[in-house]
């Protein structure tokens, strides 16, 4: 009964081929894997490219602001520095008008 | 001969490595084929394992290890598929029928019945019964090949068989669903 089982189970497990085609159809399979490996590695290529082109962008965007936030500072400065300038020469001239408007008369005024 | 071949596929002559694999594809795909009882998995699998076989054949120094590894990627590829899917779908008559050996004398119908009760057993009880029955493989051979107990081996083959037997002779159905 053993030998008889074990007998017919190495017959019905007699090596199968799985067609004369297989071999041609690995082969294939093998010859189209680095293409589409390097096809994978040019299309990967492109995220560093990207990546880097997108830093470049956000630096020279943020040194463009910094540039435009000094220039409008200097601006703002150079406005309140002028209008100190206008405003001291006003008092200034204030400041003549009322120091000559409460002097007494000299003595050719008062005709002596 | 074959240890000339894989020389030559390990030099990256594509001729020798496509002799390799018209040398070993019927045992590759007959693991494959009776592990997952589908043809076209099966096919899928083998190519996968021929796939995998050129990308690591340098590391493979010596036909009987080309051997080994083939025996060892192929049946754990499908027990891991099998244990995936949870495939345990018994072989159909027709699809047996694609599965039996043209030059076999034996009754037909016994060797459909068989590989149908072998398709229902558990994807570990099935790898080593078809190394033993198909590869020809020793307890000790097959432990080494699923990198389980020598013992493990031995329990399954046993069950496996007993409940083949009682099968075969229509006493009840088959059990044999122990995992290693």
């Amino acid at each position: 009964m053993n030998e008889d089982l074990d007998k017919q189970l190495r017959q019905a497990l007699r090596p199968v081929d799985p067609g004369e085609d297989f071999t041609a159809r690995v082969l294939a399979q093998i010859s189209a894997k680095p293409r589409s490996l390097r096809t994978h590695w040019r299309r990967a290529a492109w995220i560093p490219a990207a990546l880097a082109a997108s830093v470049l962008l956000v630096v020279a965007g943020v040194y463009e602001w910094q540039q435009r936030q000094k220039e409008a500072g200097l601006a703002a400065r150079a406005q309140v520095v002028e209008a100190l300038r206008v405003t001291s020469q006003k008092l200034d001239l204030a400041y003549r008008l009322i120091n000559t408007s409460s002097r007494p008369p000299s003595d050719r005024d008062s005709g002596a | 001969m074959p240890d000339e071949l894989l020389a030559a596929a390990r030099a990256g002559e594509s001729d020798g490595f496509a002799a390799l694999v018209r040398l070993h594809q019927a045992r590759v795909f007959s693991i494959a084929l009776r592990m997952l009882t589908d043809r076209a998995l099966a096919e899928d699998l083998a190519q996968e394992v021929f796939l995998q076989l050129h990308h690591s054949i340098r590391s493979l120094d010596s036909h009987q290890h080309l051997v080994f590894w083939l025996r060892q990627v192929t049946t754990r590829r499908a027990i891991d598929r099998l244990r995936r899917e949870h495939r345990s779908e018994t072989i159909s008559l027709d699809e047996s029928l694609g599965l039996v050996a043209a030059e076999s004398d034996a009754d037909p119908l016994l060797r459909q019945h068989l590989q149908s009760l072998i398709g229902k057993l558990a994807p570990m009880p099935r790898a080593i019964l078809l190394l033993r029955y198909q590869e020809d493989l020793d307890p000790l051979d097959i432990a080494q090949t699923l990198a389980v107990p020598v013992n493990t081996v031995k329990s399954h083959l046993k069950r496996s068989l007993a409940a083949l037997r009682t099968q075969l002779s229509g006493l009840a159905p088959i059990d044999e669903s122990g995992e290693a």
